[in-house]
């Protein structure tokens, strides 16, 4: 899967395409308008992860130009405007999803991978870890045969886990992912606590080594290796 | 006091003055005047008799007499008033008579001339009665004459004055100030206009530098957070991933308080402007589901009441109303609490147990207010409820009773 990630903030960036490098995408840059317009025109991407306020010109204007060319590239667009005006306009135009600075990287990453997994896999949608089989479309888990039954958020937290396995994903992230950021509520650490021991009992009830991992007053750790 | 009244009563009390004054002024001269010219005209006859009785011809009419009196009468003339019956009207009359002394030849001689004066009594009334009259013509037009200009000459006054009332700096139309033809009014509106121009240029420079700073904050923020999210992957010891943790939750509070202080400058900058028919009691189920496992796990019991309840406005507002409304039952219900949610008849009642605020009931909806044990609290949660219910006009009511906490929003009635 290969990824345009066009931000002007160099630091960011610089973080992003780290992740998304470890998660296994191939990740290209453009820190300005000219650099993203030129590498769109020349090259072809599954996603575009699109900053609207760049220096020399407007996200959304790029986000049009591709539209234009008739590129087929998933569009996530970055904003640090938290403006619904940009977010309609953008979804209008042909973008896939909307998120708001400042995030989390995990949070990025499951959109990627959800928006990913929407455009290229049609019918079966599954994801495998071990013997584990997650059913997207139709959010069953099973282990070997035996289903797993979990509650709405237990789901959504597995699949945050093996999505950024590998990776600690802090109670903040969790939460924030679990009850959506205009809630102001984000502080429900306890509940993410229940949650995460829930499905721990669930998975251990079938599979023999805890994959999710404690990790001391950080938060959680889906841990594959 | 109104200005109006003011006037008028100082006008009043003036011409009253004036009345009695110039009343007793005129009456004073007027008797003096008339007492005069009756004493000279009763001289002047006295003078005549005397030159006739000289020539031997002594005038006996009425109310003129001459006659002999005693040697002893001083002569010289005297003035006096005496009463005397009037046998035509049948009352006593009031006359005024002269009494002249003079030598002729040998004997000496007394001369009276009379003649009727109306009664000063008949003068005080008859001036009172006048005075009276002016009085109420001149305070009855200066009261009409008032209460018209206050009409067409305050009218525009009072027309601003209610629109000055009504203007907010923050609400987008200008200040359309009526016509008056009086200067000193004219003047007040121009200066009025200019004040209310200049606070409005002031304040809109305000609303967009919040908007502008709460905007270049988040992309440092991003930094920081991604940088620590970062750093949370590395081997650590517990000191350091302690310190981490504690940066985490500053930068988690300062992204908060700074997502709403944005959400708080766009609502004053009034940039929600697409609104549609919305169904408040589906956006309370739907939060209400995503929120099951946040009361379970505090034991708290939810009660719902929900009836068919739609309104027209912003879904994004009234998203955001409910649930920071609903966050904040979840934040101060303790333990096995209980949260009731009811929407009926153009309302929305949270109400939830909980402890007695430690700030009075007017303060929960400002800025920053929050318990001092609360220190995670943004204290912008309900100070944003209640800028959402202003901008869509509808009522927000907070009251504590009996252990209770109720929040209310009326919608206007259909």
């Amino acid at each position: 899967m290969k990824l345009l990630l066009v931000e002007d903030e160099p630091f960011l960036l610089d973080e992003m395409e780290t992740y998304l490098t470890e998660q296994g995408y191939r990740c290209e840059k453009a820190t300005t308008f000219e650099e993203g317009q030129e590498k769109l025109h020349l090259y072809e991407y599954d996603l575009v992860v699109l900053d609207i306020t760049l220096p020399g010109g407007n996200g959304l204007h790029l986000l049009q130009i591709l539209k234009s060319e008739h590129k087929n590239s998933g569009v996530l667009i970055v904003s640090a405007k938290n403006s619904l005006r940009d977010k309609v306009d953008g979804l209008q135009m042909g973008a896939d999803d909307y998120i708001t600075k400042p995030f989390h990287m995990e949070e990025l990453n499951a959109r990627i991978f959800a928006l990913l997994r929407r455009r290229s896999f049609e019918g079966e949608n599954e994801i495998r870890f071990d013997q584990l089989v997650i059913n997207l479309t139709a959010k069953t888990v099973v282990y070997g045969n035996e289903p797993i039954l979990l509650t709405k958020k237990e789901y959504e937290l597995l699949l945050y886990f093996i999505v950024n396995k590998n990776r600690v994903v802090s109670r903040q992230s969790i939460a924030e992912h679990l009850w959506g950021d205009h809630y102001d509520m984000a502080d429900n650490y306890d509940t993410v606590y229940v949650h995460t021991k829930n499905l721990r009992k669930k998975l251990a009830y079938h599979m023999n080594v805890d994959y999710i991992k404690t990790i001391h007053g950080m938060g959680y750790k889906w841990a594959s290796a | 006091m109104k200005l109006l009244y003011k006037t008028t009563r100082d006008y009043l009390i003036a011409s009253i003055s004036i009345l009695v004054i110039t009343g007793i002024a005129l009456f004073t001269l007027l008797r003096k005047e008339v007492g005069d010219e009756m004493n000279e005209q009763l001289a002047l006859q006295a003078d005549k008799i005397f030159e006739n009785a000289h020539s031997g011809n002594f005038i006996n009419a009425p109310f003129i007499k001459i006659e002999k009196v005693s040697g002893r009468t001083s002569p010289g003339q005297t003035y006096g008033d005496s009463l005397l019956y009037d046998r035509v009207q049948k009352k006593m009359e009031e006359y005024h008579y002269i009494r002249e002394v003079q030598d002729i030849g040998q004997d000496r001689y007394q001369a009276t001339v009379m003649t009727s004066h109306i009664g000063w009594d008949q003068y005080y009334l008859s001036i009172f009665y006048i005075f009276v009259l002016m009085a109420i013509l001149l305070t009855g037009s200066g009261v009409l004459i008032n209460y018209l200009s206050n009409r067409k000459v305050w009218g525009p006054f009072f027309g601003n004055l209610k629109k000055i009332k009504a203007f907010s700096v923050s609400s987008p139309d200008s200040l359309g100030l009526l016509e008056t033809p009086i200067t000193e009014f004219k003047e007040l509106n121009s200066t009025l206009k200019d004040l209310t121009d200049r606070s409005r240029k002031e304040y809109l420079a305000l609303r967009e530098f919040t908007e502008n700073a709460s905007h270049e904050i988040q992309t440092p923020l991003s930094i920081i957070q991604s940088k620590l999210d970062r750093m949370s992957q590395m081997e650590m010891n517990e000191e350091m991933s302690d310190y981490i943790v504690q940066a985490k939750s500053g930068v988690e509070r300062l992204s908060k308080m700074n997502k709403s202080l944005l959400l708080l400058a766009k609502l004053d900058n009034n940039v929600f402007k697409d609104q549609e028919q919305v169904m408040v009691d589906e956006i309370v189920f739907t939060q209400l589901r995503n929120m099951e496992d946040l009361w379970a796990n505090k034991q708290i019991t939810l009660k719902e009441n929900l009836r068919k309840e739609s309104v027209f406005c912003n879904k994004y507002l009234i998203e955001t109303l409910v649930s920071n409304l609903l966050s904040n039952a979840l934040k101060y219900t303790l333990k096995n609490g209980m949260v009731e949610v009811i929407v009926k008849g153009n309302s929305l009642m949270i109400s939830n147990t909980g402890t007695k605020p430690e700030f009075s009931e007017e303060q929960i909806f400002q800025r920053f207010t929050k318990n001092a044990t609360n220190i995670t609290s943004t204290g912008l949660g309900l100070a944003i409820c209640k800028e959402i219910c202003t901008l869509n006009k509808w009522d927000l009511a907070y009251h504590y009773e009996n252990g209770i906490h109720f929040f209310q929003v009326t919608f206007p009635v259909k």
